[in-house]
């Protein structure tokens, strides 16, 4: 019988593997129906064994568990999506990622260095449910939430309540708000955005565009 | 100020139900603790100064490394290590065997775990599997922690653990540590874990994928990992070796791996783990290779080690009697430098290595053709005597396991009256009749 955290781990593998099927834009062009089968049949056949393990296993040997930041970017758009669909009085659009994007950048690019062996300080230990870390991060969030940063809220508030729930196998909360493809994900696309912002900004660059 | 829409304000009532619980959850970490000491020396051995040498397994034509060795309850000593066909293939396995000292004699090795037992229970591919060590832990347990490799080499280890309740015969099913923010690699382990007094443990670990350096885990009764410490950093030191004092007091030796100074790196505590000295290069010579030691219950600490700057072709007995600030060799257990190394002559003197090991092994030239298979490389040789781990048990003998020219696991067992001669013969210590029980 598997562990708890083995299935949830599976679990979030598989969402993300139909998570990332459905940013592909061709699947816009497919009828609704056929692509809820559709996906459904991947998110199931993705947790069937194939010989000794299910597929998402491999994928999980060499990803780990995904953070519920990643998650919840991957989820973002399609369940906004699928949420006006089902109220369109409502009417919601998908919160901007960039705010996210760049606070993930910023913390990993600091965080990542030091966590893997520059310096005697390490910030993973903070993750072992030290309570500055934790007054750290609820500081965070109520900034947040009073900018209306929506995501940086439920990116944090959901990886924190799935750390003090034990739902993966780490113990470590720094794995439920990080992950090494998000940190990878959120460094470019800052980058890019930063680099896009400077150059609009350098008159240098503006005259040699006119 | 506008009020907040209901989105808004359900997102800070999960908010406020998020943090509670992790608040709450944070509160119940276990204090720090002291270590668990003494270890009680029960059964004082017969004043008897001996010492014996053994394979622990016959199996040849195998790559065998990285052995261990726990006290089982009725006072025999169960071995673990690793071996397949080489390091790091597919049919690598963690056995066991067990040593029983009034026969003098290992029993038949068995396989506990491989590859495929433990990505099937983890539900992850694995690629291959290493470095065994045993825990008793305070409920009397065994658990038992290795390495596991999903991707790339050993840098991108994991540890798994399994546990028994019958002695090491039989094993639960694996089940991972996560340690490492950046997809749980290179986390590994070669030092002996240890308890703390309030049942949590500790397991001095190591990471060599972008820095090398050495960690120590703090894992709950029911082994969860609650905390870790950096003992040092950048590229300086791995396979940490803990040889704890009294409660409060422990050094930490790891293995060299920086490119100059080659010598063992030491960092202390006084106070329990809470706060570890600054890194320091001790003077005792280091070819990159792995430490094993014991703290003596008179104060006096032993370490096995290459005792070199290159190779691994000898291994030593040091020992200390001022903590670790100053160290002497009192027994060299293998030396072959400067030996001819082409195949046939090592072939010679690998099976005269093996005769002299164990006098009652029939076949010591299929030992010296399996020496000659792991370690000859065209017409060049190498001998290697590595990866010690050593223990005491509680009738005060000590108990020593390494790797024997990656073929085979050599066991060095000698009591306590044998060691304090060799120790009293090299000046080590202030009372020549200091007893180590």
């Amino acid at each position: 019988m598997p562990n708890f955290t083995d299935l949830t781990g599976l679990g979030s593998t598989a969402i993300a593997v139909v998570a990332m099927l459905m940013q592909i834009p061709a699947t816009a062009h497919i009828p609704k129906v056929r692509l809820v089968v559709f996906l459904g049949a991947v998110f199931v056949l993705s947790l069937l064994p194939f010989g000794e393990m299910p597929i998402t296993a491999y994928i999980r040997g060499v990803t780990g568990d995904l953070s519920i930041t990643t998650l919840v970017l991957l989820l973002n758009v399609p369940v906004t999506k699928i949420l006006s669909q089902l109220f369109p009085r409502v009417g919601t659009t998908a919160p901007k990622a960039r705010a996210l994007l760049m606070l993930v950048a910023f913390t990993s690019a600091a965080f990542y260095p030091l966590a893997l062996g520059i310096g005697m300080f390490d910030p993973y230990r903070m993750g072992y449910g030290d309570p500055f870390f934790i007054t750290a991060l609820l500081l965070i969030i109520l900034f947040a939430w009073f900018k209306k940063s929506t995501l940086i809220v439920l990116c944090i508030v959901l990886s924190t309540l799935t750390w003090s729930l034990n739902w993966y196998e780490s113990s470590n909360l720094w794995d439920y708000l990080l992950d090494p493809f998000l940190a990878i994900y959120a460094l470019v696309s800052t980058t890019r955005l930063l680099g896009r912002r400077f150059l609009n900004r350098n008159p240098l660059h503006k005259s040699s565009k006119t | 100020m506008a009020l907040p829409s209901l989105r808004q304000f359900l997102l800070l009532v999960l908010a406020a139900l998020a943090f509670s619980l992790a608040f709450y959850k944070s509160s119940r970490a276990p204090a720090p603790a002291p270590f668990q000491w003494p270890t009680q020396i029960l059964d004082p051995d017969d004043f008897v100064a001996k010492m014996r040498t053994r394979f622990v397994s016959p199996r040849q034509n195998v790559s065998t490394h990285a052995a261990s060795l726990l006290e089982m309850n009725d006072g025999r000593i169960r071995a673990f290590w690793f071996s397949g066909s080489r390091e790091g293939a597919a049919d690598v396995e963690i056995r066991t065997a067990v040593f029983d000292p009034e026969l003098d004699k290992w029993s038949d090795d068995v396989s506990i775990v491989d590859r495929n037992t433990t990505q099937r229970a983890l539900l992850r591919f694995v690629k291959k599997i290493g470095n065994p060590v045993p825990l008793r832990t305070p409920d009397g347990t065994l658990q038992l922690f290795y390495v596991t490799v999903s991707v790339g080499g050993w840098a991108g280890s994991s540890i798994t653990v399994i546990t028994s309740t019958d002695e090491g015969t039989t094993w639960g099913p694996p089940r991972r540590l996560v340690t490492s923010p950046f997809i749980n690699i290179s986390t590994l382990v070669k030092g002996s874990p240890f308890a703390y007094n309030d049942r949590t443990i500790g397991l001095p670990v190591y990471h060599e994928f972008i820095g090398k350096f050495g960690e120590l885990l703090r894992l709950s009764p029911s082994g969860e990992v609650i905390d870790k410490q950096r003992l040092s950093s950048g590229r300086l030191g791995i396979q940490p070796v803990m040889l704890i004092k009294n409660q409060q007091q422990a050094i930490i030796l790891m293995r060299h791996t920086g490119t100059s100074q080659k010598r063992v790196i030491a960092t202390a505590t006084a106070d329990a783990g809470r706060h570890w000295s600054a890194p320091e290069l001790t003077t005792l010579a280091n070819p990159d290779a792995a430490v094993s030691g014991v703290a003596l219950s008179d104060g006096r600490i032993l370490v096995a080690l290459n005792d070199t700057e290159m190779n691994r072709e000898v291994l030593s007995l040091a020992a200390s009697s001022d903590g670790g600030a100053s160290w002497k060799t009192i027994y060299v257990l293998e030396d072959q430098r400067e030996q001819i190394t082409d195949p046939v002559r090592y072939l010679q003197l690998s099976e005269e290595l093996a005769r002299a090991t164990d006098s009652n092994i029939t076949d010591p030239s299929a030992y010296a053709a399996s020496a000659q298979r792991n370690k000859c490389t065209g017409q060049s040789c190498q001998f290697e005597f590595s990866y010690p781990y050593m223990i005491q048990t509680r009738n005060g003998d000590l108990h020593l396991v390494y790797t024997w020219n990656r073929s085979f696991i050599k066991h060095v067992s000698f009591s306590s009256t044998w060691l304090i001669q060799r120790l009293n013969e090299s000046a080590i210590g202030t009372s020549p009749n200091a007893q180590l029980h």
